[in-house]
């Protein structure tokens, strides 16, 4: 069940990175850019989760993992900070 | 230091959900609004991972994470649909 729930995290996340960086390529609207690297770093932060419980459980990557995380919303909240005139 | 960052999370994705709902109050695009609704789910998510105390890897959560980025997905196709 959780190894369900992780991976369905990480695929939706990436799936959402990849609309929203195409939907960027193709209206060169900003906000849009933002919002998929942010979710290149979710993406990133639920691919991380997979290896700290699965591949590596001996090793506590939550610091690294959540940092990750954060990282990644703090990106779209620049971007919606200095750039977000919808 | 983990509770730190969940909760700097929590504020962060608080913080873009209301940004999506300014949006969509000016420009009524319901895009807007299901970015905001979004972004609000996983601050409640999140918020509620840091106070109830469970398990960060609670399978739970990652069920309502799952949930928050479908409505991205969501938004997404329905604003192509509508094109």
């Amino acid at each position: 069940m959780a190894e369900i729930a992780y991976a369905a995290c990480a695929i939706t996340a990436g799936l959402c990175a990849w609309l929203l960086l195409r939907a960027f390529m193709r209206s060169r609207f900003r906000l849009l850019l933002w919002g998929g690297l942010c979710f290149v770093g979710l993406t990133l932060n639920s691919v991380l989760l997979i290896f700290d419980k699965m591949v590596f459980p001996a090793l506590d990557l939550s610091v690294f993992r959540l940092s990750m995380g954060l990282v990644a919303l703090l990106v779209l909240l620049t971007g919606l900070i200095l750039d977000g005139d919808a | 230091m983990s509770n730190v960052l969940i909760g700097a999370i929590a504020a962060s994705s608080f913080a873009i959900g209301l940004f999506f709902l300014r949006y969509w109050r000016s420009s009524r695009d319901r895009f807007y609004l299901l970015f905001a609704a979004s972004f609000l789910i996983e601050a409640v998510n999140r918020a509620a991972m840091g106070v109830i105390g469970v398990s960060e890897l609670e399978p739970l959560h990652y069920c309502i994470r799952f949930i928050a980025y479908a409505v991205i997905v969501l938004a997404i196709w329905d604003k192509n649909r509508r094109r």
